[in-house]
Order: structure tokens, then C-alpha cells, then sequence
């Protein structure tokens, strides 16, 4: 059964990736954050996952390994009526492109979804193996 | 007792390990650095097709259940973090794999409603 495993790894990563794109999208306006300073972009790192004790099966599922911050400077505007506009009027937003951030959740959808079939195929075989041998 | 059982339930044993592989590639579709595998199985039929060998020492006895695989690497085009995982072309491998699973499964199952029969006839 290490088969579902691999399967529900796999939505669990992708379903970190998207709560972080979320938070991305939600944040792309956000100029003061606890640590200081605009909103920090976050991605996520994947890794493979061992799921068997049997070294001779070469198969893994995946884990969110980290969540890395994206290092792009922020982007300077110019908007003096902006609470946190600087002595010259500038304000520093997150560098957030939300074009980017719904292609990342478009993929991360896609590769749910492309897990979710695995698993339900993968439910489907053992079903159909276990209807075996009945009339 | 009959052959046809022996060869069925390799390809269903051979489905199992090969979907296995496939659910892999597919969750790691996103995995910097991971390359997407496959299994290829060795006469997966053939010393049950040929001759029965009655003493294990007889060319082309096969041990009984133990199917020999090997764990390829695809030679696909990595993307730049390494990852050569093809989404689309892992689940239509997973399609076809399911269906030869089903279709192994299909057969057993009515070998077995035919010896079912065959006892049952008066």
C-alpha cells in the first residue's frame, strides 16, 4: 500500500505550494511586515521522500523540503501620500508579479490533480484485483 | 496446474511495481534534480512458454513467482532545475499500465469461473 502514500505526499507538498502562493497573492501589497521592510516573496523547495523500507524499490513520493524566501529586490514607487513613503516619497513594494504567482498555482493545480488520478487509479487496480475469484 | 496462471499473475505482479514507479514520477513532477524512471521486465513470459522444465537444473527453469526487473532512467530533456519528469506522457504510461493490469485480472478471473465450472458440473 506504500503506493497511496507516494500519491498523498504528493498533494500534501502541493497543497503547501499553494497555501504559499496564496499568502503570496494575498501579500502582494503589503509594505510593513513584522521583521520590517515589504513583504518577502516565498517559494517553495521539493524533495524526494522515501516511503518504503525496501531499498531493492526504486520509487519515492515528495516533501516540502523548504520554504525559501525569494531574494529579487523589492520595487521602488513613487507615491509621497503613502504612509510608508520614505523622505523623497518612495515606498518599497513587495516584488510580487501576480501574473507569475497564478501560472505557479495553475501548475501546482495541475499537478493535483494529475496525483489525484494516480491515486484513483492506483485505488482502482487494487479494487479490480480484489473482486477476484467472485462469482 | 495451468500455465496461463503463472503468466497472468507476473503481469499483474509486473503492473503493481510499474505503477509504483510511474505514482513516483508523477508526485515528484515538480522535484528539482529528480529524473523520471521506468521499469523494464526480463522474459517476463518467456521460460513459461518454453518448455517445462521438471528439475531445476534443465535449461530455462524459471523460480517460480520471481520476475527480473531493472530500473531505467528516461533520456528525456531536463528543464533547468534538472527535472525531466513529462507530466502528460507518466499519466498516459499510468493509463496504460491500469489497463493492462485490468486486462491481466479480466482473464484470471474468468480462468477461475472456468475451473469453478468445471468442478461444479454434475
Amino acid at each position: 500500500m506504500d503506493i497511496f502514500k507516494v500519491s498523498a505526499s504528493a498533494l500534501e507538498a502541493q497543497r503547501i505550494r499553494m497555501n504559499t502562493i496564496a499568502s503570496n497573492m494575498a501579500n502582494a501589497q503589503t509594505t510593513k511586515t513584522d521583521a520590517g521592510g515589504p513583504y518577502v516573496r516565498k517559494d517553495v523547495v521539493f524533495s524526494p521522500m522515501q516511503v518504503t523500507s525496501n531499498p531493492a524499490e526504486k520509487f519515492e513520493g515528495v516533501k516540502v523540503r523548504e520554504v525559501v524566501e525569494d531574494n529579487k529586490p523589492p520595487i521602488t514607487i513613487y507615491d509621497p501620500g503613502h504612509p510608508d513613503a520614505d523622505e523623497n516619497g518612495n515606498v518599497s513594494m513587495p516584488n510580487i508579479n501576480v501574473i507569475e504567482e497564478m501560472v505557479n498555482m495553475m501548475m501546482a493545480l495541475r499537478a493535483y490533480e494529475a496525483n489525484v488520478r494516480s491515486f484513483n487509479m492506483s485505488k482502482g487496480m487494487y479494487q479490480k484485483a480484489l473482486e477476484l475469484g467472485r462469482q | 496446474m495451468d500455465k496461463g496462471f503463472k503468466i497472468l499473475e507476473r503481469m499483474v505482479q509486473a503492473a503493481d511495481i510499474r505503477q509504483k514507479v510511474i505514482a513516483s514520477n508523477i508526485a515528484n513532477s515538480d522535484t528539482p534534480g529528480f529524473k523520471a524512471k521506468d521499469v523494464k521486465f526480463n522474459n517476463l513470459f518467456g521460460k513459461e512458454m518454453k518448455l517445462s522444465a521438471t528439475n531445476p537444473k534443465h535449461i530455462g527453469a524459471g523460480k517460480a513467482g520471481a520476475i527480473s526487473s531493472r530500473t531505467e532512467v528516461e533520456d528525456n530533456l531536463s528543464w533547468e532545475d534538472r527535472n525531466n519528469v513529462e507530466l502528460n506522457v507518466e499519466v498516459a504510461k499510468m493509463t496504460e499500465n491500469a489497463l493492462l493490469h485490468d486486462t491481466a485480472v479480466t482473464i484470471l478471473s474468468s480462468k477461475i469461473k472456468m475451473f469453478k465450472n468445471a468442478i461444479r458440473t454434475k
